[in-house]
């Protein structure tokens, strides 16, 4: 038992120590002044990160990046809620289309789904090729997977359909019942899902580069860029955009963790503000309460 | 005048009848079971009530206003499911308040707590259900349906995932709330004792019809026909020819005979028993003994049949497995389907 216990923790570190090494060695890079004959750096130096942070192209590719993960995210988040609650409760024969057309960019390869793109979008009534609009679509499509089995489950989870039917036999509407009871049984559901799409988006290079480029350069494809340039301030960026994945990932654990221990509470206050922590002597505040 | 009238209902699924042409009332206050075994329709007749499936074909009245196509929030009907399907993200205290503060009912506060202490469950009322034993949530959706003051309460297998003990004491508490508040109830189940213990009346259903209904007791010791005969309670039931060859060539007619078996009475074969005006005495062998605590449960093999005979677990009274008995038939007891 016990030897059986140190063969776990040491697989478990070697693994840790292979997954980690190069995300130490790209950090220890960006902040080197001098390294070419030693194991270690002889000096260091954050002139890089500076460089960085004082290139207008890092933080106008971020700013792009992040409103096309915001539009995309956001656009997803109001369409699929709607739709998976209403297959999901209401036409549920229809649940089977639903699932094989989200798992459709599994299915399609990027470069493949980018070219169709670039000739649809070309000509005809909606000429968005080499737009950022183009990229909002196709992302929509990358993250569909994400948002469906993430809220489909959520849902499954608080077994929806009885929920609902409880609420309108207590007098409440079909939309009631949804925002009342269904929306904050699964928000942290969607909560994680929306996570899970943001890391993914933020790495996401391929339908980037094919399908708008340069014309609207994101946060990769500047990486790409600076790949030529210098080494070490390709680097610092990297290192950033891991922290801010780490602090993403960070965000999604604890939501996850903390799901596990208590559900989310329906205050119209809290709703949003999933990240407080919150007392479990508080009551729930509704319509109408006096 | 009926409090509940169904009146022909009918609902199919996909070309398979789920309630064929269903009619059943009810008077007010009345507490009704609807037992049956799976698939028979029974919740998908409690769903309708409900309004939570639509009805083809038929009318559901309650108090003589015709539900049948109105919406689940305006039928006035309660209902209690299997899962509870309590809000987690709600207190109790929230859960039971939640029809009252949709309908924008006032005093909710007062109502709330009396209903709380009409189901025991003071001081849980900031609990959270994930807080609180499968009993305790069964009583907060319990509180929840009644606190509306439905003119039905539907109960759709509400005990059936708690353990015996806590099932039991349940089972008392809604017996004791239901005739306290003389409320109208439907209550579904699979178990045929729950029906008997709960009801004024039986509603048994097989295959989306009603096979048989009335009162627990004469639905026990008369059932209609040889589906009701083996669900409810049972029975050893007979061809008519072997039965008739069994007791010494009598001539019943009908398709077969139903006996329970506790009304079926062992004795040694020391004792020279002969058939009488009231029995038919047979032979047999006891093939096999179980215990279910305080019955015993013999099986007797006589000329090539066997038969379940159920007798109070008494320690001096006990027979052997393998040992030649008598069975005294009662004649008054004996069915023919």
């Amino acid at each position: 038992m016990k030897s059986s216990l140190t063969f776990h923790k040491m697989a478990v570190g070697l693994l840790i120590v292979y997954l980690l090494l190069p995300l130490i060695g790209t950090f220890l890079f960006s902040i080197a002044g001098k390294w070419d004959h030693t194991i270690l750096p002889e000096s260091f130096t954050i002139k890089w990160y500076i460089e960085l942070f004082q290139d207008e192209r890092f933080f106008a590719a971020f700013q792009r990046t992040l409103f096309l993960i915001v539009m995309s995210v956001g656009l997803s988040v109001l369409i699929m809620l709607p739709t998976i609650f209403i297959i999901t409760v209401y036409f549920r024969k229809w649940e089977g289309m639903l699932q094989a057309t989200a798992m459709l960019p599994y299915g399609i390869p990027p470069i493949v789904g980018a070219v169709g793109l670039i000739k649809l979008y070309s000509n005809g009534p909606i000429q968005i090729s080499g737009t950022p609009w183009i990229l909002i679509g196709a992302y929509f499509v990358t993250i569909l997977p994400f948002m469906y089995q993430g809220i489909r489950n959520s849902l499954r989870t608080i077994h929806a359909v009885e929920l609902v039917d409880a609420a309108e036999l207590l007098g409440a509407s079909k939309f009631q019942a949804f925002r009342t009871v269904v929306f904050p049984n699964i928000l942290s559901g969607i909560l994680v899902s929306t996570l899970l799409s943001v890391a993914l988006l933020f790495s996401e290079f391929s339908f980037a580069k094919l399908l708008v480029g340069g014309q609207f350069e994101t946060l990769q494809i500047y990486l790409s860029d600076k790949l030529n340039t210098s080494g070490h301030l390709t680097s610092a960026i990297v290192i950033t955009y891991y922290s801010v994945i780490l602090l993403l990932t960070g965000a999604v654990l604890k939501i996850t963790f903390r799901n596990q221990k208590s559900p989310i509470l329906l205050n119209k206050k809290q709703t949003f503000s999933v990240f407080k922590k919150r007392s479990p002597k508080k009551t729930t505040v509704l319509e109408g309460e006096n | 005048m009926s409090y509940v009238t169904i009146n022909q209902v009918t609902k199919t699924y996909e070309n398979q009848v789920v309630l064929n042409n269903i009619s059943l009332t009810l008077q007010k206050g009345e507490f009704a079971t609807l037992l049956g075994q799976s698939g028979c329709g029974k919740s998908t007749l409690l769903r309708s009530i409900a309004g939570l499936e639509e009805v083809d074909r038929g009318s559901i009245l309650v108090d003589q206003k015709n539900i049948t196509h109105l919406s689940p929030r305006r039928r006035e009907v309660g209902m209690v499911f299997q899962s509870y399907a309590l809000f987690p993200n709600m207190t109790v205290f929230d859960n039971i308040a939640y029809g009252l503060k949709m309908k924008k009912e006032s005093n909710i506060k007062s109502r709330v707590q009396n209903m709380i202490d009409m189901v025991d469950l003071t001081g849980k009322e900031g609990a959270y259900p994930h807080q609180l034993s499968g009993g305790q949530q069964q009583r907060v959706a319990l509180a929840r349906a009644l606190v509306m003051k439905p003119k039905v309460l539907l109960l759709d297998e509400p005990l059936s995932a708690l353990d015996a003990k806590i099932r039991k004491n349940l089972q008392k508490e809604l017996k004791r709330i239901q005739r306290e508040l003389e409320i109208t109830t439907i209550f579904v189940t699979h178990d045929q004792e729950e029906a008997m213990t709960l009801s004024d009346k039986i509603f048994i259903m097989n295959q989306g019809i009603i096979v048989q209904s009335g009162a627990p007791s004469e639905i026990y010791t008369s059932p209609l026909n040889t589906f009701v005969a083996k669900f409810i309670g049972n029975y050893n039931v007979l061809n008519i020819n072997v039965f008739n060859k069994l007791v010494g060539n009598i001539e019943l007619k009908g398709h077969e005979v139903a006996i329970r078996p506790e009304v079926l009475e062992l004795l040694p074969v020391a004792q020279d028993i002969l058939t009488t005006q009231d029995n038919w005495a047979i032979g047999g062998f006891i093939r096999d003994i179980s215990m279910t605590g305080n019955v015993l449960r013999y099986e007797v093999e006589t000329d090539g049949s066997i038969l379940h005979v159920d007798s109070l677990h008494h320690q001096r009274k006990i027979l052997e497995k393998g040992s030649h008995v008598h069975i005294l038939i009662p004649k008054k007891e004996c069915i023919v389907l």
